[in-house]
């Protein structure tokens, strides 16, 4: 940066401070869905970058068929949504049924989404294919600084649909029944709560969020590919449990964390390490606080 | 007493005690067998396959004592395998190390990284250990892929030399690499049953199944889990040394998160927290794609079912009974309670 | 009973799959291959069918096939069938290594075209060396690729070549000064962006410079932090040193914050992909190739419509250098007269070969001079620059 006035590298840094929050809203979009199961489960659900995948390309298919963006999208939100859940009826529901240890679940999660991420190569091959940019408004200008009105969009909605989903989690009856399975499923079904149903609602939330983030992300990249949902999923995955998995707001701030850490490391340090980075500020803040930033202490009964 | 009868006459009683009756015979015959496979004419793409078996084998052995007796879930040995991996062939590479002495500094770099990861055990449990040792293999990557100087980056480390013993180059052909994976797992699953069956190993599965209870009997648990990561980092850098004088070439790419969920896959097929599964769950995972080429792109997809069928209908693995014959106490144990039995009749 | 029946399935499968195992190789174990079965001549297509880079090994395959079936159309080579078996490598140095093996038990194979990505390549040449197998690759570039053994061939000029060319579009054509350089960290695109940057070097006096050079990791489509950096420091191109899965976003990031900037690229970002994939973005885009669809020479022009009426697509460079490949390594078997591995080898080595990618010839490092023409990217469509 020697050869830059001191007014470029602010401009610089602002610049990319802003990248940082675009990419950070994306990853805490897809770490709302890793949260929501978590939050239920206590299980960390590995396919869920394979669903985000498969959101897109379902997106994609729709959108080949002429049905319109928004038609499609909403199609595919619906779609994924029901992936979710039968993810969780066809191979999960039986391992809880029959008190499976928690590492059944776990690479149950990770054999899924090897299927999905494969059968979406097969299906729809390999290479990279474009996505129409449906909300791109061109660039905004803020005296000096270019911000790209994508950008602004997928901050906003990323926030709206946070904002829904706490809301549904927070206010009503249905929200309250899976505050109460969180805490214990059992005590839940026996005061009337039919835990099964309320497990795959959130499957269902877990789907269409993965969804939502899945067109909004392929709208402001506009590349669709099967093996999108990997780093991105695994990244997204540290931002939740950076956050403080289970809690949504966590999820928010660890997204940002690490899309802004990502943005100035590849500034800073190289763009090749921007990838790790993410790990790293993980490993740190778990060692600090062992349930990251704003997570619920679990208290341990005897 | 029926229930104690109609136990023992079941399937696997039966096997059990069969093994343990003609234990020296089936010995030799598994010796045998291993050791004349190179004359049964193999091709050489077939024994690299059986190498690969044994080396998942010796990985799984690793892994297995941290996640199937300690209760440990590690999603970062490819972090571990990639040390002792690039350590060895450094230090043969730059240093001119012959494979031995490499092999053992391959081995203490992979300890001492184990170390460093088992600390954080200190405060972490269960689910986001696991996230910890997923975002040390992602680290690990990171660094060999941009280290340039020292692990020369994504171009890897090529023609790392062949191991000599007695002034023999082992190598594929004459079988030596063959022969040297054998005497490994071999050795690495005695360290791994002696382990088991001493104080530690007994240690391990108490924490595993009861930490608190384990705590509040005088273990000391924090000692034990970080025993358990060094142990298991040690056995997996061997893995990785070995590994990487058979191939000849590595780069990080060979080390991903993939890699990490296939030797988790293995410990699981074969059955947690037993010896037998490890070798069987190798054997399947590692000769499977191989075997089913011909599905091409659909073997992904048979793999993934497996995993999920298994964790469904057979989540303890293929091989993971609980024993049925009577537990023999340890040694140390059985002559303390002789020693009161004894104290106690003239007590009396 | 259960338990029973499972393990009983356990055993079953395991030996199943050991006996899947061993029952493939064995028919090509040394006892039967040593002689070759008499109708059929063999030709190996190694290249990523699965995973991030499956679209260029199944050019290969296309493309192979293609050729071959031009040739069994009229009597095949020495009077044998020619059959094309496919290899995945899934880009991976190991898996290829494994692949390798595999390829060399099979007597029935002569040559090998493909292996991708130079360091798959320069893990798999070693066992082909030992072993007499030809190897050609349609794509490697890397300097010491064709160094490892006197039956390794590329079909591909090497980088450096290719690099002067590109630069030539960036200082002569576009005349820019102010070079920027993004390239992906791959054993390809590090060592291209060396290469570029010790060739800008060279040309000093011509008061180009480097500004700035960003390593980016293949494929992860968020580019922006690496253009905000090019642009600060005042980039007027940027050669992409990338696949077209770099070039296409790296146009639409960097025209959202620049409109003018210039960009450059590398041959293996012709496809079609990269039309689909940067729309508007990539228009103006340049880069040098060895091959071009849109020529108007009847014979490429005839296998291109072939292609596309076979398998629906346009031909992409390194799938044409696939085909000519293929067609050479014939032609070289059908010169030797025999399938002997060093005749082959030798009359591939003086072959003059006049395919779709211009004349072949290779020199004494096994290695291919070829012309290039410079393409850029206007109105969605390649075009020959003038």
């Amino acid at each position: 940066m020697s050869g830059l006035t001191r007014n470029c590298v602010a401009r610089v840094i602002i610049q990319q401070l802003f990248n940082g929050l675009a990419l950070g809203m994306a990853y805490a979009l897809i770490a709302v869905g890793y949260s929501l199961v978590f939050g239920i489960l206590r299980l960390i659900n590995f396919s869920h970058g394979s669903i985000y995948a498969f959101s897109a390309h379902m997106a994609l298919l729709f959108i080949g068929m002429q049905f319109g963006v928004i038609p499609a999208i909403a199609m595919s939100i619906v779609l994924t949504g029901l992936l979710g859940v039968i993810i969780d009826k066809t191979a999960l529901e039986p391992l809880r049924k029959k008190n499976s240890i928690p590492m059944a679940a776990l690479i149950t999660t990770i054999g899924m989404s090897n299927i999905i991420q494969n059968l979406l190569m097969i299906f729809f091959n390999t290479e990279r294919k474009p996505f129409p940019a449906f909300f791109d408004f061109g660039m905004i200008k803020l005296g000096n600084l270019q911000i790209n009105s994508t950008q602004v969009v997928m901050c906003i909605v990323s926030l709206a649909l946070l904002i829904l989903l706490t809301l549904i989690i927070n206010k009503t009856k249905l929200g309250l029944s899976m505050r109460a399975t969180e805490q214990n499923a059992k005590a839940a079904s026996l005061m009337g709560i039919n835990t099964n149903f309320i497990i795959s609602f959130t499957f269902f939330m877990g789907g269409a969020s993965a969804a939502i983030a899945g067109a909004l992300i392929s709208g402001y990249y506009q590349i669709v590919y099967p093996g999108m949902g990997f780093m991105v999923g695994l990244k997204a995955f540290a931002a939740a449990v950076l956050g403080g998995i289970g809690v949504l707001y966590g999820s928010v701030v660890g997204g940002l964390v690490v899309g802004v850490s990502e943005s100035f490391a590849a500034t800073f340090i190289g763009s090749s390490y921007r990838d790790s980075i993410a790990f790293i500020i993980l490993i740190l803040v778990l060692i600090l606080r062992p349930t990251g930033l704003f997570g619920k202490k679990d208290i341990k009964k005897v | 007493m029926d229930k104690n009868k109609s136990k023992r006459n079941n399937f696997i009683f039966i096997l059990e005690s069969f093994i343990e009756k003609f234990k020296i015979p089936i010995i030799v015959i598994c010796a045998a067998v291993l050791l004349g496979i190179p004359f049964m004419g193999f091709s050489q793409y077939l024994m690299r396959i059986i190498i690969m078996i044994g080396i998942y084998s010796m990985l799984a052995l690793g892994l297995n004592l941290l996640t199937g007796y300690t209760g440990q879930v590690s999603l970062g040995h490819a972090g571990f395998y990639a040390i002792g991996a690039y350590t060895s062939a450094l230090l043969s590479l730059k240093l001119g190390f012959s494979f031995f002495p490499a092999a053992i500094g391959g081995v203490l770099a992979a300890s001492i990284c184990g170390l460093l990861l088992g600390l954080p055990t200190l405060r972490l449990k269960g689910t986001y250990l696991s996230i910890v040792t997923l975002g040390f293999g992602e680290i690990v990557k990171m660094v060999l892929t941009n280290w340039d100087k020292v692990t020369n980056g994504t171009l890897g480390l090529k023609n790392i030399p062949r191991p000599v013993i007695f002034g023999i180059k082992l190598t594929l052909a004459n079988n030596g690499l063959y022969y040297m994976m054998l005497a490994l797992v071999a050795i690495v699953t005695v360290v791994c049953v002696l382990i088991i069956r001493s104080k530690i190993g007994r240690a391990l599965i108490s924490i595993k199944e009861d930490e608190f209870a384990a705590t509040m009997m005088g273990i000391k648990t924090t000692k034990y889990k970080i025993l358990a990561f060094v142990i298991s980092a040690a056995i997996t850098g061997l893995a990785g040394a070995f590994y990487s004088t058979v191939i000849g070439f590595i780069e990080p790419n060979s080390f991903t998160f993939d890699v990490s969920t296939l030797i988790i896959s293995v410990v699981i097929l074969g059955g947690m927290g037993t010896i037998r599964g490890m070798f069987l769950g190798a054997l399947i995972l590692i000769a499977f794609p191989e075997a089913f080429r011909f599905l091409m792109d659909y073997r992904f997809v048979v793999y993934g079912l497996v995993l999920v069928f298994m964790m469904r209908f057979r989540p303890q693995g293929i091989l993971g009974w609980k024993s049925q014959m009577p537990y023999k106490l340890p040694k140390a144990v059985r002559q303390q309670l002789e020693k009161l039995k004894t104290e106690g009749v003239k007590a009396q | 009973m259960k338990r029973v029946l499972t393990v009983a399935l356990a055993l079953a499968l395991s030996v199943s799959v050991l006996a899947g195992c061993a029952s493939k190789p064995s028919t090509t174990s040394p006892a039967t291959s040593s002689a070759p079965s008499a109708g059929v001549i063999k030709i190996a297509v190694a290249g990523p069918m699965t995973g991030d880079n499956a679209e260029y090994g199944k050019g290969f395959v296309n493309a192979a096939k293609m050729m071959a079936d031009q040739w069994n159309a009229n009597g095949g080579v020495l009077g044998k069938k020619i059959e094309i078996v496919q290899f995945d490598d899934k880009n991976s140095g190991e898996e290829a290594s494994s692949i390798a093996q595999k390829i060399i038990s099979d007597k029935d194979i002569i040559g090998v075209i493909g292996h991708f990505a130079s360091g798959v390549c320069m893990a798999a040449a070693p066992t082909y060396t030992e072993n007499k197998v030809i190897e050609i690759s349609p794509s490697a570039s890397h300097p010491d690729y064709s160094g490892i053994g006197e039956y390794i061939f590329r079909n591909n000029t090497v980088i450096d070549v290719e690099a002067a060319a590109a630069l030539d579009i960036a200082i002569k054509d576009l005349g820019k000064k102010n070079i920027g350089i993004i390239s992906i960290k791959t054993d390809w695109g590090t060592k291209t962006a060396a290469i570029v940057k010790d060739l800008i070097a060279k040309q000093a006096s011509s008061g180009a410079k480097v500004v700035a050079h960003e390593e980016v990791m293949e494929g992860s489509d968020d580019y922006s932090p690496a253009i905000t950096k090019l642009n600060a420091a005042g980039s007027d191109v940027v050669i992409c040193v990338g696949m077209y899965n770099l070039i296409a976003p790296v146009a639409k990031q960097y025209k959202q914050v620049n409109p003018k900037i210039e960009l450059v690229g590398f041959s293996n970002a012709y496809s079609q992909q990269l039309l689909d994939l940067g729309g508007k973005a990539v228009e103006g885009v340049r880069f040098p190739v060895i091959f071009f669809s849109g020529s108007t020479d009847p014979k490429i022009k005839g296998y291109v419509d072939e292609y596309n009426k076979r398998y629906g697509s346009i031909p992409s460079a390194l799938t044409s250098q696939a085909y000519d490949s293929t067609g050479m390594l014939l032609e070289a078997i059908k010169a030797a007269g025999s399938t002997d591995r060093k005749k082959v080898r030798d009359a591939l080595a003086a072959i003059k070969y006049d395919g779709v990618t211009g004349m072949t010839v290779f020199n004494e490092k096994r290695d291919v001079q070829k012309t290039f023409v410079k393409v850029i990217i206007k109105d969605g469509k390649f075009e020959a620059m003038k």
